[in-house]
């Protein structure tokens, strides 16, 4: 495969999979138009030498990742409402907390981490235990992660949300690994445009 | 709409030829634009019903190139173009007569 060829299939993909932060409208117009604009690139006998070009067309897939996110925010503030009717029946406005809010709960998250492991390491004064709190540490990410995961998920498989939360719980990190290969569904990806075809 | 130096770039290169239709690559070229400062731009224009956008019809001796999509201002959005420039450069302009005024070329004798 030529490098034009490749260049080409990679911004195709990049845009394709840029596409699917588009609402669904809109998605497949916007990604037939970038995704023309890339042969208009690589057949630019202006820009050399020839992998320049490449580079033109990773640097424009860059551009349309941001430009996507920022039709889809655009998009999103115009029609907030409707995207969470649970949250407006309240007179409550519903809102994404703010960035100082998360600095504030990551930075409490966090401390209790770091004072976490000092009590630990003034529990366990001996060297000799520390693979062994490695562990533990990784075991306990491990489980926030599928915790996250299973709060995060709109379904799980076979067992209600909180049963497998218990089963992370319970069984470090085993349940864990259960619930990934189990009961986890990845996420439905938005079909990327122009993927129907055979 | 507020006139940000990206967008008087993109005004002054779609009012340079307002009847020719400008693809994007055409337009990124033109104004040295990133694709990420484009597009969101274009979109908004076209929200504002400023500038239209219709797909080029396919062509036989495209060579199997993909149909691209055509931006070109509207009456309307000519109109707006050529007001917000024309203010646009007339502080500008100002400022930079009256800076001249004030302050003399360095080397002359005043």
């Amino acid at each position: 495969m030529s490098q034009a060829a490749r260049a080409q299939r990679i911004g195709e993909w990049l845009i394709r999979s840029d596409c699917c932060r588009l609402p669904a409208d809109v998605r497949a117009e916007r990604c037939r138009e970038w995704i023309a604009e890339l042969p208009v690139i690589l057949g630019d006998q202006s820009i050399r030498p020839p992998f320049v070009r490449t580079l033109r067309v990773l640097t424009f897939c860059a551009g349309i990742s941001r430009a996507t996110r920022q039709l889809s925010r655009a998009t999103r503030a115009g029609s907030r409402p409707a995207r969470n009717p649970k949250w407006q029946t309240g007179a409550r406005q519903a809102r994404p907390p703010s960035v100082a809010v998360r600095t504030v709960v990551g930075l409490v998250i966090w401390l209790v981490i770091v004072f976490g492991v000092i009590t630990a390491l003034r529990a366990h004064p001996d060297p000799h235990d520390w693979p062994f709190l490695l562990i533990v540490a990784l075991a306990v990410s491990f489980d926030a992660f599928c915790l996250a995961d299973i709060a995060r998920a709109a379904q799980v498989r076979y067992l209600p949300k909180w049963a497998w939360a218990l089963i992370c719980l319970i069984q470090s990190p085993g349940g864990g690994i259960m619930y990934l290969s189990i009961g986890h569904i990845s996420r439905p990806r938005p079909v990327p445009p122009g993927d129907a075809k055979p | 709409m507020k006139l940000t130096g990206p967008l008087e770039r993109v005004l002054r290169v779609m009012l340079s030829d307002p009847t020719a239709p400008h693809y994007g690559y055409d337009l990124m070229k033109a104004a040295k634009l990133p694709s990420g400062t484009l597009y969101p731009m274009l979109a908004r224009l076209q929200q504002e019903g400023l500038v239209d956008a219709e797909w080029e019809a396919q062509r036989e001796d495209a060579g199997g190139r993909p149909p691209r999509k055509y931006y070109r201002l509207t009456a309307d959005g000519l109109r707006v173009a050529r007001i917000e420039l024309a203010q646009a450069s007339s502080p500008v302009t100002a400022r930079v007569a009256r800076r001249g005024a004030t302050r003399p070329v360095p080397g002359s004798t005043q």
